[in-house]
């Protein structure tokens, strides 16, 4: 995979007894993310006000892309932490670990989406499961979902999604 | 709500003030979505950081983006101890350490990958806030499993007691 002047060989994971599929680590990799969000900022849809993630792998993607757009961003937690105030849930069928993930938002954040233009941003998009939950965390905060970004698309998914490369799904 | 005023390079806060335990309050301090703080952060600590120093540990999650910052404008590579395996890694080194704190075990998972990038190098460790040390202990004990040596601790803040061992920007109090 090359983006930009970085090239990566990625790593291959077996999933199932379907085959295995390639798998992209921004973490302690400082190069290759500043690389992709280089690109990525250009896709980030016009009216935006806030970014949305989720931990852990997009987290220094994410950092890169509100540091150079100037658009802050809010992280979603996989773990109900004990300082959260009023945080809003929801479950999501996750496709890579083959269960249910919950998904939990601090109120204090959660108020920060209120009457904003979000966009969701994540490191790859399958299915969109993720992203879709993390949709109906924006609305139910408040704010208005403004578009899906991702790195990389992998697989087939019904969202409208701008992102920069594909992956392929099985190798 | 009661805050706490911080000063971060040229960024400044209010952190609120969050009862943790029955009549033990903090500043909450959150780098997550806060761009500016972990990038004024993130700039002065990687000045801080010795020369001889090869190789930054994070624990995730809270400091994992001041890593990459600290990683970027230093040029000394990362690396993020987990706390839980991924069935992607490989031959990962699991340790079940007691936390210090809170006498509970807590797991760090450290991909075998990332092994021989500790093995025989001098770490920093890199977290937002040394509290009670607990986490810094776990860290420095799996690292000097796999034959490293921490060589710094890098953090933002301390909190509650004073750390001298902790190349830190500042200082917490604990709120009684």
């Amino acid at each position: 995979m090359t983006v930009g002047a970085v090239s990566r060989d990625l790593p291959t994971v077996r999933v199932g007894s379907t085959g295995r599929v390639p798998l992209v680590e921004f973490i302690g990799d400082p190069e290759f993310t500043n690389a992709v969000a280089a690109e990525m900022v250009a896709l980030i849809p016009a009216g935006t006000d806030m970014l949305l993630s989720v931990v852990t792998n997009a987290l220094p993607l994410v950092h890169e892309l509100s540091d150079r757009s100037g658009i802050p961003y809010v992280v979603v937690r996989k773990k109900r932490r004990t300082y959260m105030q009023d945080p809003l849930i929801v479950d999501v069928p996750s496709m890579t670990m083959g269960v249910a993930e919950t998904l939990w938002l601090d109120g204090p954040h959660a108020a920060r989406l209120k009457g904003k233009q979000v966009t969701v941003v994540q490191d790859v998009i399958a299915s969109g499961g993720t992203a879709q939950a993390l949709a109906r965390l924006t609305e139910r905060a408040g704010g208005t979902v403004n578009g899906f970004l991702a790195a990389f698309k992998q697989g087939e998914t019904s969202l409208p999604l701008h992102f920069l490369q594909e992956l392929p799904k099985r190798i | 709500m009661k805050t706490h005023h911080v000063q971060v390079g040229t960024v400044s806060r209010e952190l609120p003030i969050v009862e943790v335990a029955p009549g033990v309050s903090v500043a909450l301090f959150n780098m997550l979505g806060d761009t500016e703080v972990t990038e004024a952060a993130g700039k002065a600590l990687a000045q801080l950081i010795p020369a001889d120093v090869d190789i930054l540990v994070t624990p995730e999650v809270k400091a994992l983006s001041l890593a990459h910052v600290i990683s970027r404008e230093s040029g000394k590579p990362y690396i993020v101890i987990r706390k839980t395996q991924k069935p992607y890694m490989v031959d990962p080194v699991v340790r079940e350490v007691v936390s210090i704190t809170t006498g509970k075990p807590q797991t760090l998972v450290l991909d075998g990958f990332d092994v021989d990038k500790i093995r025989g190098h001098k770490v920093a460790i890199v977290d937002d806030v040394v509290s009670s040390g607990g986490t810094l202990h776990s860290i420095s004990q799996i690292i000097q499993e796999v034959g490293g040596e921490v060589a710094a601790v890098i953090a933002v803040f301390t909190e509650g007691q004073e750390r001298p061992e902790v190349t830190a920007l500042g200082h917490l109090p604990l709120f009684t």
